[in-house]
């Protein structure tokens, strides 16, 4: 359903015709809930002011009225909340938002309104609250609750937007992507390198954070280009480059950062409103040659009053009059040090725009260029050697006070609209992230790339270069250099766009006009509200360091990271030093260049998808059955079955008394598993466990411990001997990937000498363990093989084949036990593990077998006393503390042996594995508790070790834990407390061995 | 094989028009790592085929053999599974080297379509331009943060087959699906492992 459009309200400060806009398609969008109407091609900032809204925020800390200031990225007032509910997305610029039909967006960091701001009364109070005040101001009470109290009205007053609550139903991706040359900024200089280099035959990747290529030369209807008018050139160019096969151009899409070997990221947005969108997406190119063309950005001139609204960059107010047809102001200042501001005064007095003055700081004589000479042909007032003294007004710039450097005179100039140039900085962002080094320039005074630290080479006025001409020549020959550096040269090399060269006068440095009286504060950067008298208060208190001055006043952080604001700073910081700009240098300049949102970053993978997950070959019988499933590492495992009306440990419990009475049948699979085969096989194992296997026989497996080298117990698992050189060794299922690392490690480095060869199997088989005393006659009636203990006695392995209604699946048959119970773990090739699984359900189904999970495996091995990785040994543990010290080998060395008999590890007060059972058995121990002698002790209570595994026990109706206790064999038969200050609980245990069920381990070789 | 990758039905999903992609899982009827120096030269009498040396390329015959380390070789085949293993492995062992069944470890998908180097190129940092892994290659690298074997098994455009371990078989399925879905895209039924489609 399309709703009637209203008739569009006048956008009066539009122009009647020009611009790149298109005027065919009308948009309508609402900003601070006010309708208003622009066109495709409008960005938020230049529909905005072509209805005359230069108020737009109120700043971060005097929360003063702020408008639109420049007209791309580097802007840093004019940060708007776009778009509501789970898609809004705060801090956004206004001045990089394309216009939609339906956007809507609002101020920030204002209460009740935006021209109404109570905050404002930090402005009134602003000489109170200087750089760090709150570092002074609120140190009492000295207490941490104090600072508690006033963060929070702090971090109120001066907050940006706000975070979307809701989950962004958008989409993000990434996008790897390779090339030859990666041209960064689509402007002039980008266009010809990626022309050039493109004829040499490189793969060339542009991106351009602008919706059309161009840069500052879009909607320039006075220049021309191998004598064409610019606008045509360019499209001819872009038309030219998006049907090259071997180049990709990327409007939107900003190059955020700058890694090592010339990996950029680039985050590209993606227009559209649907909210299954893909919003944006972050790509990582990696770039053999990169040119970076990305421009410059103009910086002001700190006066008093220069951040009210109707004050703006001269060369962004050009171009919103050429790009969006838009009058910034009907009567204007220009206020500037340097020739480019007077084009920008031309421009704006064609299309109407009053120019009251243009004030230079510099004297007559030096108005040498071309552009001053058109100012005056033009008969535009230029006041030289003037300075912009002070500004008024209140929410808007009512004028201007204008002084002359020489005799002083004073004069007060009405105006709406101040245009301001204190020359241009290089955007080195990019180059100096890759660790390029940069030069101060004397002439154009900022800093421009000097040494390169990859292979990376700047371009255009990136690099300083002034003028149309010299951009085109210097892209195109950066491109021609990058190609040449890859061998690549055209037969034909083509020709160096050309365009007219325009003289240019000599800019002098101005950066703050000190103030008159104690009037508005004039302001270097206005994102974070650093006046030059913050600057000089950091300097007054020691703050010499560039990067302390940013510390210490903000200057230069934010979402804008001070790109209009540093080099300001950073000359004012130079000059009340006195020493030369070039020995102050900058702060470092790390990545992102603009801000990326989480979003991008995280790509699709989010959610369920936030990492990968491993599902076991029985997953879908899992899920099928009810399976409550718990991760482990990135696995998925079922942690118990419940049945309708059972809770999760309901159903432990009842998987785990099943196993000790009938049989039960759990999925192992997630255990890792390493095969190794060689001559020397035997001689590796000796070296990596503990005990011996230099004399285990072929059908026969073995338990193993394996230590790290300082002695402490790293992993344990079974190695099974399957023929004379070919092993079987199983881990713990979060340690498979280390221990099989470790392994590649020894064979590959350290004993290369051993015949030796090792892969990972966990993924080759499913594996089952079936448990529990009638597992042997359920096996009995689904392998091919004899079973009873005399062929498969404990510790055996054997190969067999189940029979299933599959057909018959080869598989591995080991006779171990985790639970204690008469066990045996069948392996069958993945993709045949789920016939395996439900062949022995089907076999077992009258002897009541139940498949059980991670919950009850955990009792069972409780109630035996099996430790495990992480929880009893933890890290901190010997093999003796586990009640294991008889499998180290006194005969033979293996990796942590030599460091086993230090002082600490053979100390009569080391903590040892023990069992606890509570007291009263209905009373549950407390997760994670201490173990102490008198609960009622007065803190510090000494601490005898603490729980390591707890569980009630339905084959003991008791609540049994395992423990860590301090000398604890010599404490068997005495009882402690388990308490818990966390949960405020307190359980009498009894201490004793570990093994609670079967401890002479008769079932397991039944 | 297709319980573990778990792929939707067939049919084109995704933008309407051509499929920029079809993606369909890949049946492997055995893989075999080959492990030793001394292995390359027992190959061909053992195998059938020469095992490449060059890295990261295949070699193809009734049985490929992917490249994977300086001693180490992936063989596969498609629909005749391998046999006599053991014998095999106690040839290679004797002959330092070793011979792994691993043919269940890994699941396979293959794609291919005027849009599958960009659906690639959406979880792994490879180039797959044809100029750089052409037919023959073979890599090692990851999808998305999932260890993957890729193999350039010719054809035009090329076929790209994707080989992960099978436990994170369905996470990096959904993976191709949903960086596909930009370009619409078809499911291909399940079919065995190509070998190499063109020389």
């Amino acid at each position: 359903m399309t709703v009637p459009r209203k008739p569009a309200p006048a956008q009066p400060f539009r122009l009647p015709h020009g611009g790149a806009i298109d005027r065919s398609q009308p948009l309508r969008f609402r900003f601070d809930g006010c309708d208003h109407d622009g066109f495709a091609g409008d960005t938020l900032a230049s529909a905005l002011l072509a209805n005359g809204v230069h108020l737009v925020g109120r700043s971060f800390k005097y929360h003063r009225p702020r408008g639109i200031v420049a007209a791309g990225a580097e802007e840093p007032n004019a940060l708007v909340q776009l778009d509501t509910g789970a898609r809004t997305e705060p801090n956004v610029r206004a001045t990089t938002i394309e216009l939609y039909d339906g956007l809507v967006a609002a101020s920030q960091n204002r209460w009740p309104s935006l021209r109404l701001d109570a905050g404002a009364l930090a402005s009134a109070v602003s000489r109170l609250l200087p750089a760090g005040f709150y570092y002074k101001t609120f140190m009492w009470p000295a207490s941490p609750r104090g600072w508690r109290f006033y963060e929070h009205w702090i971090r109120r007053a001066a907050g940006l937007g706000v975070g979307a609550s809701a989950s962004d139903p958008g989409r993000y991706a990434h996008r790897h992507a390779h090339c030859d040359v990666l041209v960064v900024g689509a402007g002039p200089a980008g266009l010809a390198a990626a022309r050039a280099a493109a004829a040499s035959g490189a793969r060339v990747i542009v991106c351009d954070e602008e919706r059309e290529p161009g840069g500052r030369l879009r909607g320039v209807a006075g220049a021309s280009v191998d004598g064409t008018s610019a606008p045509a050139w360019l499209a001819a160019v872009g038309r030219e480059l998006a049907a090259h096969p071997q180049v990709t151009m990327l409007a939107r899409t900003t190059a955020f950062g700058y890694y090592d070997h010339n990996l950029v990221g680039l985050v590209e947005r993606c227009p559209g409103a649907a909210s299954e969108h893909l919003r944006e997406r972050v790509w990582h190119v990696r770039a053999r040659r990169v040119v970076l063309a990305t421009g410059a950005h103009e910086r002001p001139i700190a006066y008093a009053g220069n951040d009210l609204p109707g004050t703006l960059l001269a060369g962004a107010a050009r171009a919103y009059v050429e790009r969006f047809a838009v009058r910034p102001g009907r009567r204007a200042v220009v206020f500037t040090n340097n020739d480019t501001a007077h084009a920008a005064a031309l421009v704006l007095h064609a299309a109407g725009v009053e120019i009251a003055a243009i004030v230079d700081v510099r004297p007559d004589t030096a108005l040498v260029g071309h552009w001053p000479g058109q100012a005056r042909a033009a008969r535009l007032p230029i006041l030289a050697g003037s300075v912009v003294e002070q500004a008024r007004g209140r929410l808007h710039v009512r004028g201007v006070d204008v002084a002359s450097r020489d005799s002083g005179a004073r004069c007060a100039i009405t105006c709406d609209l101040v245009c301001v140039s204190g020359g241009w900085n290089p955007a080195v962002h990019l180059h100096s992230q890759a660790r390029g080094t940069l030069r101060y320039d004397d002439a154009l005074a900022t800093f421009v790339p000097a040494a390169a630290a990859q292979a990376v080479a700047s371009a255009g006025a990136a690099n300083g270069c002034d003028g149309l001409a010299a951009a085109l020549a210097e892209g195109h020959a950066a491109g021609l250099a990058a190609a040449a550096a890859l061998d690549l040269v055209a037969v034909t090399p083509p020709p160096a766009p050309a365009a007219t060269v325009a003289t240019t006068g000599p800019l002098e440095a101005c950066w703050s006009i000190p103030a008159r009286s104690r009037g508005a504060p004039s302001f270097v950067d206005w994102q974070n509200d650093v006046t030059t008298a913050d600057v000089a208060l950091a300097v007054r208190e020691g703050y010499t360091s560039v990067e302390h001055l940013k510390r210490y006043t903000t200057l230069g952080m934010g979402t804008d990271q001070g790109k209009t604001a540093n080099v300001v700073g950073l000359a004012l910081l130079a000059q009340l030093l006195n020493r030369p700009v070039q020995s102050i240098g900058t702060t470092t300049f790390r990545p992102p260049y603009t801000p990326v949102t989480l979003g991008a970053v995280a790509g699709h993978e989010a959610g369920p998808f936030l990492e990968p997950t491993r599902r076991s070959a029985l997953h879908d019988w899992h899920a099928a059955h009810g399976a409550r499933f718990v991760t482990a590492g990135l696995w998925l495992r079922p942690h118990s079955y419940p049945r309708p009306g059972e809770t999760p440990d309901d159903a432990a419990n009842r998987e785990a008394r099943n196993v000790r009475t009938n049989a039960g049948i759990v999925d192992v699979s997630t255990l890792g598993k390493i095969e190794l085969q060689g001559r020397d096989v035997a001689t590796l194992l000796d070296r990596v466990y503990v005990n011996r296997f230099d004399n285990l026989a072929v059908g026969r497996c073995r338990y193993g411990l394996m230590l790290r080298d300082d002695g402490i117990v790293q992993d344990d698992g079974t190695v099974s001997r399957i023929a004379p050189t070919h092993y079987l060794v199983t881990t713990t299922t979060v340690n498979a990937v280390r221990v099989m690392q470790q392994l590649e490690y020894l064979i590959q480095v350290e004993w290369p000498e051993l015949d030796v060869y090792a892969t990972s199997v966990t993924e080759q088989w499913c594996a089952a363990a079936l448990s529990g005393p009638k597992s042997r006659a359920i096996l009995a009636r689904i392998v091919d093989i004899d079973v009873a203990s005399a062929a498969v006695p404990f510790l055996a392995i054997t190969r067999c084949t189940v029979n299933t209604p599959a057909g018959a699946v080869p598989a591995r048959l080991l006779r171990v036990s985790y639970s204690g119970e008469l066990a045996f773990e069948l392996h069958v090739p993945a993709d045949q593990g789920p016939a395996m699984w439900e062949a022995v359900l089907a076999a077992g189904e009258d002897l009541g077998i139940m498949a059980y999970g991670t919950e009850a495996m955990s009792t069972l091995r409780i109630e035996k006393g099996h430790i495990v990785v992480g929880a009893e040994a933890d890290g901190r543990t010997t093999a003796d503390d586990l009640g294991m010290g008889k499998l180290v080998n006194a005969g033979k060395w293996c990796i942590g042996k030599p460091l086993l008999s230090r002082e600490a590890l053979v100390a009569p007060d080391r903590w040892q594995l023990v069992g606890l059972t509570a007291d009263e058995p209905a009373v549950p121990i407390p997760r994670g508790a201490k173990l102490v002698a008198d609960p009622d002790r007065a803190a510090p209570n000494p601490m005898l070790g603490h729980v390591t595994s707890w569980c009630w026990s339905p084959n003991l109706d008791a609540w049994i834990a395992l423990a860590l206790l301090d000398n604890g064999r010599a404490r068997h038969g005495t009882t402690l407390w388990a308490v818990s200050p966390l949960a405020d609980a307190r359980v009498r245990v009894r201490v004793g061995p570990p093994a609670f069920v079967d401890p002479d381990g008769e079932r397991l070789r039944g | 094989m297709a319980d573990a990758t778990n792929p939707r039905p067939a049919g084109a999903v995704g933008i309407p028009g051509a499929p920029g992609v079809t993606l369909g899982p890949v049946g492997i009827a055995s893989a075999w790592n080959v492990q030793g120096a001394g292995a390359a030269a027992l190959a061909p009498a053992l195998f059938g085929t020469r095992l490449p040396t060059e890295a990261n390329t295949l070699s193809s015959g009734p049985v490929t053999a992917l490249w994977l380390g300086p001693a180490s070789w992936l063989l596969v085949t498609g629909a005749a599974p391998l046999h006599s293993f053991e014998a095999r492995r106690d040839t290679l062992n004797d002959a330092g080297g070793a011979l792994f069944d691993v043919s269940a470890s890994r699941v396979a998908f293959v794609l291919h379509g005027p849009r599958a180097q960009e659906v690639l190129a959406a979880g792994c940092p490879l180039d797959f331009d044809p100029r750089v892994f052409g037919p023959g290659c073979c890599a090692q690298s990851v999808y998305d943060r999932v260890n993957a074997l890729y193999a350039n098994v010719g054809g035009a455009p090329a076929a790209i087959v994707v080989m992960v371990a099978r436990s994170f078989g369905r996470d990096v399925w959904h993976g191709l699906c949903t960086a596909a879905s930009e370009f619409g895209y078809d499911v291909g039924p399940a079919r065995p492992w190509p070998g190499m489609l063109v020389r």
